[in-house]
């Protein structure tokens, strides 16, 4: 890292600007993590709900089979596959006009929901089985057993993982330049692009992400913490 | 009053329950002993549904529990198309054979059987079965690892049921909630979080969790067999209370001087069947099944 690289970064990043880029990189790549968390939440709790009924008709075991589906197709393929697929084969197959930003949230929202749905169900799954049964032993139904027993106990289980869920889709948007959304990471190549000097620029990127989970991962040991303050003793 | 009606069940090619009938009376009391693994817990845990057995009834007064049996009902079986060839097949040469060959029949009756069958079983069903959260409310259950709602607090844990199922109105559900745990002694702990609490003290309130739905009948699946020894004398006090109020009890248990104590009629259960029963007295000290005898010299 020669004075002369400091100089050509600092000269791009700040006189010319170049920050303005990198910022909004930035909200860009918060903003395809937070809304693909988003709907991937929504998508993950509709397939863990489909997936808790009893497998006892013939309707439920259908929908079960095709959540399995769905899952193993995202969880199977990589990310980037998904996201060229979406924008170059589905977009115009579909004859749809979105904008890249669009595209790459609704990806992630569908990726992250079949994580979001294992998520959920191990959770839940991680709850003692002692406690459904003796919720049913009282005279509640399934679901009422569910809702007020089971479910806000796989809670507990399932926050902290999203956390880290949030985590991982932050730094997976890192390969959304393939559909030409200019992210943080697209900012800072554009960055040094400019003057062929890739360093400092690359340094730099990886320390914005660093601090960026950092954050985020403080925010969910706090969270943790908060959440099993009430048994410490069992 | 419970009637067990040739029950069985079996965890795959398990035969747990080998044709089990009994009958618990109004206020009897009734203990069941035996080797671990011998079905007892299964047997308890048939008599409220949270094991579905594979084959044979349970009765509560003139209601049924369980799906009908179809080997109860000529009607029934006369629908059948398997019917016949079943019967004929009787070819299992062993009591094991036999068994399984049984839960394997109603197994394929269940699954294969055509309209008329189906048909004829739903008219069965109609008649006599209630509805399995009803009988339920009727039953309560005491289980050895306590199985409080983790997530409520002592006094949620008695007042969810009868408020979400509009039994009570919360404030009497509360009111009556209070009264429960006064009667244990531990009303200051009302809004403390299971976790805080001692074994004793959360089996107690499982028990009283149990009461607060005014059951009929109470069932106990080993209740003292996951405390420390300092805290058994506790629960048993609660359960021979309960007893002496003339509640109606079927209690698994290793306690022998317990059962001896507070039980009229003993079950001593062994490979799936009950292979004596009699008063404590009698079964205690005189037993006749020589492996009656056995479990009891170890034990006792």
């Amino acid at each position: 890292m020669s004075r002369v690289e400091w100089e050509l970064f600092y000269n791009k990043f700040i006189t010319y600007k170049g920050y303005q880029v990198a910022l909004e990189g930035l909200v860009v790549t918060l903003e395809i993590a937070v809304f693909g968390l988003l709907i991937g939440i929504v998508i993950g709790t509709l397939i863990a709900l489909i997936k808790m009924i009893p497998k006892e008709h013939r309707v439920a075991r259908f929908f079960s089979a095709v959540c399995d589906v769905y899952v193993a197709i995202f969880r199977g393929t990589p990310m980037v596959v998904q996201l060229l697929i979406g924008w170059f084969v589905l977009l115009p197959s579909l004859g749809l006009q979105l904008n890249s930003v669009t595209v790459a949230i609704c990806v992630f929202g569908m990726n992250s929901g079949a994580y979001v749905s294992e998520i959920m169900r191990s959770g839940i799954q991680a709850v003692d089985s002692g406690q459904l049964e003796a919720a049913r032993a009282v005279g509640l139904g399934y679901w009422p057993a569910m809702m007020r027993v089971v479910v806000p106990q796989g809670v507990k289980n399932i926050l902290p993982t999203l956390g880290n869920e949030f985590i991982t889709l932050i730094k997976e948007t890192s390969v959304v330049s393939f559909i030409a959304v200019v992210d943080v990471t697209k900012a800072f190549r554009q960055i040094g692009d400019s003057n062929y000097s890739y360093i400092i620029p690359y340094l730099m990127l990886a320390l914005v992400y660093l601090v960026l989970v950092m954050l985020i991962s403080l925010l969910v040991r706090l969270m943790e913490r908060r959440l099993h303050k009430g048994d410490r003793h069992s | 009053m419970i009637d067990i009606r040739d029950l069985y069940k079996s965890f795959g090619s398990l035969a747990v329950l080998r044709g089990v009938s009994t009958t618990i009376h109004n206020g009897e009391k009734v203990a069941v002993i035996g080797p671990s693994g011998s079905g007892k817990s299964t047997l308890l845990r048939c008599m409220n549904l949270l094991e579905e057995p594979s084959a044979g009834e349970v009765w509560l007064d003139d209601r049924l529990l369980t799906r009908p049996d179809p080997y109860f009902y000529p009607e029934v079986m006369r629908a059948s198309r398997t019917y016949a060839s079943m019967m004929a097949q009787t070819t299992a040469a062993t009591a094991d054979e036999q068994i399984l060959q049984r839960i394997r029949g109603e197994r394929l009756l269940h699954r294969h059987e055509g309209r008329a069958f189906r048909t004829a079983l739903a008219a069965v069903e109609e008649k006599s079965r209630l509805d399995i959260n009803r009988a339920r409310q009727r039953m309560g259950m005491v289980f050895q690892h306590f199985n409080l709602f983790n997530n409520m607090t002592v006094l949620q844990n008695l007042t969810l049921a009868p408020v979400q199922l509009k039994l009570k109105t919360r404030e009497q559900a509360e009111q009556r909630g209070m009264e429960l745990l006064e009667r244990i002694g531990l009303a200051d702990k009302r809004d403390q979080y299971p976790s805080t609490l001692s074994g004793g003290q959360k089996q107690r309130i499982a028990i009283v969790r149990a009461l607060a739905m005014n059951p009929e009948v109470m069932l106990f699946d080993e209740p003292t067999s996951a405390l420390d020894p300092e805290m058994v004398g506790e629960v048993l006090d609660l359960i021979k209370q309960l007893a002496n109020d003339g509640m109606t009890m079927v209690i698994v248990t290793h306690e022998m001087g317990f059962a001896r104590e507070v039980a009229d009629r003993v079950l001593f259960m062994e490979d799936g069947n009950i292979a004596e029963e009699g008063t404590p007295a009698a079964l205690f000290s005189s037993p006749k099944n020589a492996r009656t005898q056995e479990f009891l010299s170890k034990v006792l």
